[in-house]
């Protein structure tokens, strides 16, 4: 016994003397000492390696979509112009020949220019739209008529694009941009006859069929229309049906069919509800087509849902000592949920309304259906005026191949996501700034 | 109301066309006739190449959403420190809160093109309205969901379970995969489940990049089409409301709605049935 003791001692005693470092986790992880455990530690390396890649691989798609849609859509927002000596001759004037006053100004400046086909080249620089801008400014200002004056005049989108991005090297190897249309671009800039500017043509415009003049106002106001009535209707209804299911209805069979109803409805593909919207108030009730009216409604039935659900969660979420003590002094249960369960839970309501109606704004597929996808120049004024939605124009000048929408596409995407960011910031204030913490 | 209105519509159709052609066809050309004499003057309406479209795009989309937004899910709620977490998630859910037509546009101007590049450099030829470039940017899509409704389940399995599997000398990894995903499995495949529903009705991203033509192909890199662009391209314009052209819509639209509700149906049914069990 007393030899092993001192055994045990001397090789104790060696030990201090080796002055073994002491044990921690550090140590032993960094050399894990048998063939599993290595194993099992790059394994659990690879793991998390793998978790990390995957979330990187989805910040690369948010950022490669935002950048995406910023590269191509900044130069929407400037516009290349060329300055042109125009003279307002009265005979011209008169004919309303102002098509032929554009061509001669830009004749003047190069006046080489004789062959039938390169003068055709040389009249599309300026944009189809240029003729119409001298109209309007001859109607504002009559003493113009016989005089001389350098105006700033709007490119076509084939050269504003060419210019914005500088693509001699590509016109170069053959493009839309013939080479003595280059020339010609190079002479005006070096002679600063040619600028950017901003363009407002976009944010005044609505639709066109030439890319330099297509803008998205009536779309946007289209959209408001639009989410206007879709509020009207979805909000009123929905905050109902919440306060009934939730605070008067008795628990039976029905009300609960009514419930699960609901939760499925939520879940619905967006484009039933244009079918649905297409059977019933256009063929059942015969409501104007491609109408802001009918469009608003399809929408309000797709967030119908979303904002029950939202409702009773935010009523849900009032407790029941604000309810007992109303009761208690005397409030009837209609006063106890109007005067002070809604008032608390108004915030809640607000933020589930405000988000739904972002879902709301970016939906496109429903409106196909109605016909909102019609071709519309024009601002709509009433309800029930045909219109069409900024998605719905995002879809409709995507599908155009001309280079020059690319960019309107890009740049209408950037309006509606500025817009839906604004959307969700207000939601978010409502519910720092109001929300009620039990 | 929604399955009073399109399932009355669907009735009209099935009794213009036999319900076996419809469910078992294999030829999809709806067209009206515009001579009485024209050789297929009635259009065919087998949608069996349309369910089959669908199917496919909505195959590739889980490819990319389901290992996508599930690491990420794990990494978001196991490794990623508090900081990480309280910015990262909010930031991937705004790819979920984009509009769809946003991504339709990424997928016609960025993702095909290189896809298609990508293809030629191995020696393929990929459609530029493709299945693979439709189911690509829908799965893109729909991975947020999926790692946002995965990450809140993973997250509420107790800590009590992973951290008995700590204890015991189990790393990280081997806790995840022993223990908290069968822990989580309800919650997950109701969420790939959710996720599979949003992407079968998914309209804009296939319309405007998978393409028109029914072809009945398991090849991902040919143009497909799926239920909701042929409802779309049957109703967009200007038609009367009886021909069989627009009633056919109405039956896809019925098939949708059915299969989109038996999925989350499917998927409700599996998380209550299995939610409770751990607590």
């Amino acid at each position: 016994m007393i030899k092993l003791f001192k055994r045990r001692t001397r090789i104790a005693m060696q030990q201090v003397k080796k002055k073994k470092a002491p044990f921690t986790y550090k140590a032993y992880s960094k050399k894990p000492k048998h063939k599993w455990l290595k194993k099992r530690n790059a394994q659990e390396r690879r793991f998390k390696r793998a978790g990390f890649i995957a979330i990187l691989i989805a910040f690369l798609f948010l950022a490669s979509l935002v950048w995406n849609v910023f590269s191509n859509g900044y130069s929407a927002f400037t516009e290349a112009q060329i300055r042109l000596p125009i003279t307002f001759q009265a005979d011209l004037v008169e004919e309303r020949a102002y098509r032929k006053i554009v061509q001669n100004s830009l004749l003047e400046i190069f006046p080489n220019v004789k062959d039938r086909k390169e003068k055709r080249a040389l009249f599309s620089l300026a944009s189809r739209n240029a003729p119409h801008l001298l109209k309007e400014l001859i109607e504002t200002n009559p003493e113009l008529i016989g005089n001389k004056e350098y105006i700033w005049i709007p490119t076509s989108s084939a050269v504003s694009i060419f210019y914005k991005q500088r693509l001699y090297e590509q016109a170069k190897r053959g493009g839309k941009i013939t080479p003595s249309q280059t020339s010609w671009i190079t002479e005006l800039a070096r002679s600063k006859n040619m600028q950017l500017k901003f363009n407002t043509a976009f944010f005044k415009n609505g639709d066109s069929r030439e890319a330099e003049q297509a803008g998205v106002r009536a779309s946007t106001i289209g959209s408001f229309l639009t989410i206007l009535v879709c509020i009207a209707m979805a909000f009123p209804l929905g905050v109902a049906t919440a306060v009934y299911l939730e605070e008067f209805a008795p628990k039976n069979w029905f009300t609960d069919f009514i419930e699960i109803n609901i939760n499925n409805l939520a879940a619905v593909p967006a484009i039933i509800f244009g079918l649905l919207g297409l059977s019933i108030y256009l063929n059942m009730f015969g409501l104007p087509r491609s109408s802001s009216l009918v469009g608003g409604m399809i929408l309000a039935l797709l967030i119908l849902p979303v904002i029950v659900i939202a409702t009773r969660n935010a009523l849900q979420a009032v407790p029941p000592s604000i309810r007992n003590a109303a009761a208690a002094l005397g409030a009837t249960p209609t006063q106890v949920v109007f005067h002070h369960t809604l008032i608390y839970a108004l915030p809640g309501i607000m933020t589930g309304v405000i988000l739904s109606i972002s879902r709301a704004f970016g939906e496109t597929a429903p409106l196909l259906m109605i016909g909102m996808v019609a071709f519309i120049a024009d601002v709509p004024k009433t309800l029930t005026d045909p219109a069409t939605t900024l998605p719905v124009q995002v879809y409709l000048w995507a599908n155009n191949p001309e280079l020059g929408f690319v960019e309107k596409t890009a740049a209408a995407i950037m309006i509606l996501l500025i817009f839906m960011i604004l959307i969700n910031l207000l939601a978010i204030y409502i519910r720092r700034r109001f929300e009620i913490k039990w | 109301m929604i399955v009073a209105s399109v399932f009355s519509e669907t009735m009209r159709f099935f009794s213009h066309v036999p319900l076996l052609d419809f469910f078992f066809g294999t030829e999809w050309s709806p067209q009206t006739a515009i001579r009485a004499d024209q050789a297929g003057s009635s259009g065919t309406f087998g949608a069996v190449p349309v369910f089959m479209g669908t199917f496919l795009v909505t195959l590739i989309a889980m490819a990319v959403a389901a290992p996508l937004g599930l690491y990420a899910a794990i990494f978001l709620s196991v490794y990623a420190s508090a900081g990480f977490k309280a910015w990262a998630k909010p930031t991937l859910e705004i790819l979920a809160g984009v509009p769809s037509v946003v991504y339709g546009y990424f997928a016609v101007i960025t993702v095909a093109p290189i896809l298609r590049a990508g293809g030629e450099m191995i020696g393929l030829s990929i459609a530029s309205e493709s299945a693979l470039t439709a189911g690509t940017v829908m799965g893109i899509m729909i991975t947020p969901y999926v790692m946002s409704l995965s990450e809140d389940v993973i997250s509420s399995v107790p800590k009590a379970l992973s951290f008995g599997s700590l204890a015991m000398g189990a790393t990280q990894s081997e806790t995840i995969k022993k223990v908290v995903l069968p822990a989580a499995l309800p919650g997950i495949v109701s969420a790939l489940l959710l996720g599979i529903s949003r992407g079968v009705g998914e309209t804009m991203v296939v319309v405007m990049a998978a393409g028109l033509a029914a072809n009945l192909t398991f090849n991902p890199l040919e143009s497909v089409t799926t239920a909701t662009v042929q409802i779309v391209t049957l109703l967009v314009g200007d038609h009367e409301f009886d021909s069989d052209k627009t009633l056919a819509a109405f039956a896809l639209g019925f098939s949708l709605f059915f299969t989109t509700l038996i999925l989350n149906i499917v998927a409700l049914i599996i998380v209550k049935r299995y939610r409770e069990l751990y607590d």
